[in-house]
């Protein structure tokens, strides 16, 4: 039964994408490869083991503010409300995005630290998922609230859009998330977007503590992040 | 039927991103950050960043863009625009940051900083900010150098230092709007810098070493003849826990090794540089217990001329390195599908002094330009100063187009970076043809 919901959250999503991404003949016309950025010679499939949690620091990179949002339910909410001076690792998508080397290796990396941060109590008490459209004309809170579906959270991993465009920008301009629609020659857009696929992990005080991004970007590296924040925190208290 | 395909399509692209399946990806650009998109296919302009000279047009440094897509035969080879930095500054490096919109350029001997923003007009960029506080910042870092991507932020290497502006350096990061976030020092005993040069799957950084502002801010002649001075050269490599950002493995190299390039396909795990003064080709390659190993694995031309090998450009299937030597103007292509045996398998002569060397991302075209530093580069009639394109087939280099920069007025030109109309304007089309005319 669970299967065969996920299987339908997926379908949904995907016809979805494909109603708006796919109807347009022109980008079949198209060679794949020039509807996604290109960073490297192959993908990237880490071949080490990090260094220990807390043998290293993490310096801030940033300061982020709060922003407006509407969660999956359509209910309005800031970032600050659903990270609450947590540990947090905050991404941005769209949910038709087809960049193999994009918002699916979000969402793959983002549900495997769901798993691990709800087997383990302390991550699951000090840690948030928040996963944010950057298309709010789509990405209704029913469009997200399948998203939501189709991952069934197992840890707090919040899903949410935007009211519009002009709540959406001052969001992206903060994170330094570059994002911009994908047209055509005639200047039509094309239903996908172009974007430098970021991951940010926020600590406490709502400091960028690391960023990332294809080449980087790997559960295992989060993790130990979100320990070694952990670690950093612990220390701060005995010494407070 | 379309929305079958299409749902297919994307099921797939999800799926394969899933599997993490490598992306298709069809070349070379091959220097530049793995954080930070390519541009592919035809480039339509190339960023030049110039070195001012006394009495020549406005004596400013600049960063200077140059038609190059054949398909605008009106730009091909042209000046387009130049942006004046307003004085000397002993630009050199320049790199794009993560999203590869803003181009920060660094000045060697004073230490400052510009960002280009490239995107609103690729083929003229605007300085969009400048950081006079480099030294200050970093604790007393100066002559940055490398600007190499990182996710968020931007990995600079200081070539030299406030206190004694000796080769005692660090790495320094700072985030993409310019703010401060920390310094590296390098460790003891291999405190020179350079290059830096990551390889993401293996979590490793390579760092290089060269020479501090006393000898790079001297004439060459000077230093060479100065037993003293040619005692400050870096002789060493330090292999990095990148992401801790700890030294944890110092290579002898001997000799100033240079530029360091990464190989880019899978389970090549290692690396190429040159070292100037002793004129060898070295492979840093992981060995089985995961350490590194510095093995020098040819000369290039005759090492008691001392050619100088400058920069080098290794291309996307890891089999063809090109060497510019900048004493002879030369450039050798040498053949290095076997990395312990680099085959020497074409010899071109660019001109009377050549420095940088850099290769398109579909290895079809090669642009050299002729300035070292202002210093040491050639006086009289050996001061040429241009950039060269050549097409790249494989066999032998071909020329295409050259623009003498003392003509035109503009100095000394080093490092170059390709711009593209469809890139920044996020734009795509049916086939390459025509790309760029409709983009503008």
């Amino acid at each position: 039964m669970r299967r065969h919901r996920l299987l339908a959250a997926a379908g949904l999503v995907l016809a979805a994408a494909a109603a708006r991404a796919g109807d347009d003949a022109r980008l079949r016309a198209v060679d794949p490869a020039e509807l996604t950025y290109t960073y490297a010679v192959g993908g990237f499939a880490p071949e080490y083991t990090p260094p220990a949690p807390g043998s290293y620091t993490l310096p801030p990179i940033d300061t982020v503010a709060d922003h407006a949002l509407l969660d999956a339910d359509g209910r309005p909410t800031t970032l600050f409300a659903l990270t609450q001076g947590r540990l947090a690792v905050v991404a941005f998508v769209y949910t038709t995005c087809i960049e193999a080397t994009g918002c699916p290796l979000s969402l793959a990396v983002l549900h495997r630290l769901d798993r691990i941060i709800a087997a383990d109590a302390e991550l699951a008490r000090r840690v948030v998922l928040v996963t944010i459209s950057f298309d709010p004309e789509r990405d209704t809170p029913a469009r997200m609230a399948v998203m939501r579906a189709f991952h069934a959270p197992a840890s707090d991993w919040r899903f949410a859009t935007t009211r519009s465009e002009a709540e959406l920008q001052p969001l992206l301009a903060d994170f330094d998330q570059p994002v911009a629609k994908l047209r055509f020659a005639d200047g039509a857009w094309t239903g996908l977007f172009r974007h430098v696929l970021k991951v940010f992990l926020l600590d406490g005080q709502s400091q960028v503590r690391n960023v990332y991004s294809v080449g980087l970007l790997d559960a295992t590296l989060v993790l130990t992040d979100l320990r070694t924040l952990l670690l950093e925190s612990a220390a701060h208290r005995r010494k407070g | 039927m379309t929305r079958l395909v299409s749902s297919r399509f994307i099921a797939r692209a999800a799926l394969a991103a899933v599997l993490l399946v490598p992306a298709a990806a069809r070349a070379d650009e091959t220097c530049m950050s793995p954080y930070m998109p390519k541009i592919t296919g035809q480039e339509d302009y190339v960023y030049v960043v110039t070195l001012g000279i006394e009495g020549v047009g406005d004596g400013s440094d600049k960063l200077v863009t140059i038609g190059a897509n054949p398909a605008d035969a009106a730009r091909y080879g042209k000046v387009i625009s130049s942006v004046s930095l307003g004085g000397r500054h002993e630009v050199h490096h320049a790199g794009f940051g993560d999203d590869r919109r803003h181009l920060w350029v660094g000045g060697l001997d004073d230490s400052m900083m510009w960002v280009f923003d490239v995107a609103p007009d690729p083929a003229r960029p605007k300085l969009v900010r400048t950081i006079d506080s480099f030294a200050k910042d970093s604790g007393g870092v100066v002559g940055p150098h490398t600007f190499f991507a990182l996710p968020g932020r931007m990995l600079i290497t200081g070539l030299s230092n406030a206190k004694d502006h000796a080769g005692k350096t660090a790495l320094v990061e700072y985030n993409n709007e310019g703010k401060f976030i920390q310094t590296v020092w390098l460790p003891e005993h291999a405190e020179y810098g350079y290059d830096a040069r990551v390889q993401p799957r293996l979590n490793r950084m390579l760092t290089s070493s060269f020479t501090g502002w006393n000898n790079y801010m001297t004439e060459l002649g000077k230093v060479m003849n100065d037993p003293e001075a040619a005692k400050h050269f870096g002789n060493t490599m330090v292999v990095w826990d990148f992401h801790a950002r700890k030294p944890i493995q110092t290579l002898e190299v001997k000799g100033a090794p240079l530029e360091i390039r990464w190989a880019l396909q899978p389970r090549h795990n290692y690396a190429f540089t040159t070292a100037a003064l002793t004129s060898k080709i070295w492979l840093i390659e992981q060995q089985d217990d995961g350490t590194f190993k510095a093995s020098a694995v040819a000369d290039v031309a005759n090492p008691m001329d001392v050619p100088l090998p400058a920069d080098v450009s290794l291309s996307a299937d890891d089999r063809f390195l090109f060497v510019d030597t900048f004493m002879d103007g030369t450039c050798r292509v040498y053949d290095v599908s076997d990395p312990h045996t680099p085959k020497l398998v074409h010899t071109e002569k660019i001109g009377a002094q050549v420095n940088m060397v850099s290769e398109t991302w579909d290895g079809k075209r090669v642009y050299f330009t002729s300035s070292l530093l202002s210093k040491w580069d050639k006086t009289g009639k050996d001061n040429e100063q241009f950039l060269k394109a050549y097409g790249w087939d494989g066999t032998r280099l071909t020329p295409l187009f050259a623009v003498d920069f003392l003509k035109e007025k503009l100095g000394r030109p080093h490092i170059m970076h390709f711009g593209q109309e469809r890139f920044y304007k996020n734009q795509i089309y049916a086939g390459e043809a025509g790309g760029l005319a409709a983009a503008r």
